[in-house]
């Protein structure tokens, strides 16, 4: 399963970083919150939950001295008995999704809550997904597909409406234009 | 009774002019009776104000108090709101203005209640608040940058990206007594001249990061109501088209009512508004939705001008006081100006609906003769001129030419030239807001009698009266007038916004919920209507120091002179006998005597 990021809906409402606070931490606190809404103005316009991604490859524990992160079942966890702070996995993340508190022992972050994660059913906009996999690239596969220039058209009535079908004609002898 | 969470118990003081703070607390009862947000800064204020006999408010004895609620940042619908206090430059008495985003949610978890900001710092400044790192620090290099150009600034110089950012502009270091502060791009505490204190005491801008828990007495009780009242807002019907125009969609809607501000307010009726309405800003203009903390309705729209001469133009907004102030008000329907003027009136940092009024004013001024094009620097403006009424912003904002007098509000527009006063909508000297009130009486005294001049927040009465108050009589009204200027105010006093009340529905019992989950206290909604009413006692108290009586208490001019030429609201205008009879019985309902005096002094 992966947790999708869909910046295009995000309102920077935060309400993920409240969720995932209260829910995880007990605390009404953004800032123990194991992701962080990015918020950025004028140029570029972006919101922008920032999670882990639990990368196949967790560039997090390339650094770590201790070996403490680890990944099980999908998921980049972090050992706390081998995490001695350093906090060196702070900044080997390209993405920046690893946190820190300072009424936290260790640095902390997201393990998709046993598999139903909390930020993901408060989303008031639907800007987070919980996914299997497969469903990756998906949306720009058909979205590739269904936006192809090329195709010809039908226009037909239906129930007295007018409609029209979209349709890529097969040519006889192979596809004849590169 | 004790209060069992919901505060830090610190109030954070800063004196600009030596650059040092201290920490005071407070007991339970001040928690218990103030709550918070205005309520505690008007304590604060009375308190500064009962030594003396008279305050400048651009001098350095006045006050600035920024103040959260004690929900501000709790996880529950719209809980991102602060207000600022202080006496108006525009008005010389009480005058809050509040801001959404994320600045109170900051300014709670750096682990305060409220800053009291006193003095003035010799130099251009910046407050940087980091938890119990407290630091006046001097930017000299912020002078005459934009709003945004000195957020970025500010925060560089801190070297910490999460700071969040209050910011004024240009207007503000330049005293515009209608300059606002603003946050998270283009959130303003816009009204009565929050800017212009922050700039007559060098402050360019107040920066924070906080990082402790909010206090909440009862998590699990407070979750309990949140999903509840989170589901609540989903389920109501118009909770999607919310999210998709916001405050954009009043604009059909107050010129169906006939009460959008048209070439000042001469007109409500504008042939054009489907020109610039909800679904042209959604269809041609939107390209993200914006919220402010813990908000599920997204009201914010992001704005982008695609093509013509204002290309490149990006906003947060417009709202509809903006786009009606900027737009009709200007007779302009050209929704890419309207953002451009938007945009432009941030990055000076003025309000929007003050701008909107003085400049419209000053159109119609000319128009009627009461200008003259030497009164005006020699050029002339006519409505929905657009490249003319971009130039009168940027000179009211550096106080160029005419624009140094139309810098000075309502009050220094009508002590120049006299005859200003029939085409000035304001009252007490702050300028009206979008809404004509000459439909209905209710409308006009809650302008008349909001404790910070004509702004619709205290007393948005209008569409109540107009769709469903044909039968009501003066009393009626009054109660009605009361009612809101009650609920309201509790708003700014906890920390929340209003608009899930007042646009879904959202019932107000599940606000003394709220407030019993944080702070363990078991208040009636009655009961905390009783604090917000208090309040009300206290800024007139305020008031009426600061030299405020009934003559006072009357919306503007044109209210009772002109009456609306066309439109579903032609011919209405106030009648000065029935209006002396309201405000008769509604200083008598509030318990206050014909002049409007309250009982409690400060």
């Amino acid at each position: 399963m992966h947790l999708t990021v869909i910046p295009e809906r995000c309102s920077g409402c935060k309400v993920c970083e409240l969720a995932c606070s209260v829910g995880r931490e007990n605390a009404n606190n953004p800032k123990k919150s194991r992701m962080r809404v990015m918020v950025l103005y004028p140029h570029p316009v972006i919101r922008m939950p920032i999670v882990c991604k639990q990368c196949g490859v967790p560039k997090c524990g390339e650094g770590c001295p201790t070996n403490a992160i680890y990944k099980e079942n999908g998921v980049v966890r972090l050992d706390q008995e081998k995490c001695i702070s350093c906090n060196q996995c702070l900044t080997s993340c390209p993405f920046g999704a690893m946190f820190l508190h300072e009424d936290i022992e260790h640095p902390f972050k997201c393990d998709l809550c046993s598999g139903d994660p909390l930020c993901v059913q408060a989303c008031p906009k639907e800007a987070l997904k919980f996914h299997p996999k497969h469903i990756l690239g998906q949306a720009h596969r058909l979205s590739a597909a269904r936006s192809y220039a090329k195709m010809s058209k039908v226009e037909y009535m239906d129930d007295g409406q007018k409609k029209t079908l979209r349709y890529a004609k097969i040519t006889k002898g192979g596809r004849d234009e590169r | 009774m004790s209060v069992k969470g919901g505060y830090f118990f610190r109030i954070l003081e800063v004196d600009l002019t030596s650059g040092t703070s201290s920490v005071r607390s407070f007991d339970d009862e001040f928690a218990l009776k103030y709550i918070g947000g205005r309520g505690f800064g008007a304590r604060i204020l009375a308190d500064h104000l009962k030594a003396r006999k008279n305050i400048d408010p651009l001098g350095p004895e006045n006050i600035l108090i920024i103040a959260p609620g004690p929900l501000t940042g709790v996880y529950l619908p719209a809980s991102g709101k602060n207000s600022f206090i202080t006496v108006s430059p525009a008005t010389g008495i009480y005058g809050d203005s509040s801001i959404g985003g994320v600045f109170g949610v900051e300014l709670r978890q750096a682990g305060y209640d409220a800053v009291v900001l006193k003095g003035r710092a010799p130099i251009l400044s910046a407050l940087s608040i980091q938890d119990d790192r407290v630091k006046v620090l001097p930017v000299p290099k912020a002078s005459g940058t934009t709003a945004l150009q000195g957020e970025s600034l500010v925060r560089e110089t801190i070297g910490d990206e999460d700071m969040k950012i209050a910011c004024i502009g240009p207007a503000g270091e330049n005293t515009v007594v209608y300059a606002c502060v603003n946050t998270d791009w283009s959130r303003n505490a816009g009204r009565i001249g929050i800017g212009a204190v922050m700039g007559s005491k060098n402050l360019k801008a107040v920066a924070v990061r906080g990082s402790k828990d909010l206090p909440v007495h009862d998590l699990a009780g407070l979750m309990e109501v949140s999903r509840e009242g989170y589901d609540f807002l989903r389920s109501q019907e118009l909770f999607k088209f919310w999210q998709d125009q916001g405050l954009m969609s009043v604009v059909d809607y107050a010129n169906k009512m006939g009460i959008l501000p048209t070439r000042n307010f001469q007109a409500t009726v504008y042939d054009k508004a489907d020109r610039m309405n909800g679904y042209v800003m959604e269809d041609r203009y939107k390209i993200g939705d914006s919220a402010c903390f813990g908000c599920s309705m997204s009201c914010g729209n992001v704005c982008l001008v695609k093509e013509g001469k204002y290309r490149g133009t990006v906003t947060e907004g417009p709202e509809y006081e903006s786009a009606a102030m900027l737009g009709s008000n200007l007779g302009s329907s050209n929704f890419s100006y309207i953002l451009k003027a938007n945009a432009l009136c941030d990055e000076l940092g003025v309000d929007t609906i003050s701008t909107g009024s003085i400049v419209g004013a000053v159109i119609e001024g000319q128009e009627k003769g009461y200008l003259t094009a030497e009164d005006l620097d020699g050029a002339l403006i006519g409505w929905g001129d657009e490249d003319a009424i971009l130039s009168l912003i940027n000179k009211i904002a550096m106080r160029e030419g005419v624009g140094d007098t139309l810098a000075g509000g309502a009050k220094a527009i009508i002590k120049r030239w006299p005859d200003m006063a029939r085409v000035t909508n304001h009252v007490k000297g702050l300028e009206q807001s979008a809404y004509d009130a000459r439909a209905a009486i209710s409308m006009a005294l809650g302008f008349g009698t909001s404790d910070i001049g004509a702004h619709h927040t205290r007393a948005w009465t209008v569409a109540t009266e107009l769709e469903n108050g044909t039968g009501w009589g003066l009393e009626e009204k009054a109660d009605f007038v009361i009612y809101h200027q009650t609920v309201r105010p509790l708003f700014d006093m906890l920390g929340v916004c209003r608009l899930p009340w007042i646009e879904l529905g959202f019932p107000e019992e599940y606000y003394q919920r709220f407030y019993r989950a944080v702070t363990g206290v078991d208040l009636t909604i009655e009961g905390l209507f009783e604090r917000s009413s208090h309040i009300y006692d206290l800024t007139r108290a305020i008031n009426v120091r600061l030299g405020i009586s009934r003559k006072d208490d009357y919306p503007s001019q044109r209210s009772f002179e002109d009456p609306v030429p066309s439109g579903p609201t032609a011919g209405k205008v106030i009648d000065r006998e029935e209006y002396e009879k309201i405000l008769g019985m509604y200083y008598e309902k509030r318990g206050w005597d014909q002049d409007g005096k309250p009982a409690l002094t400060l």
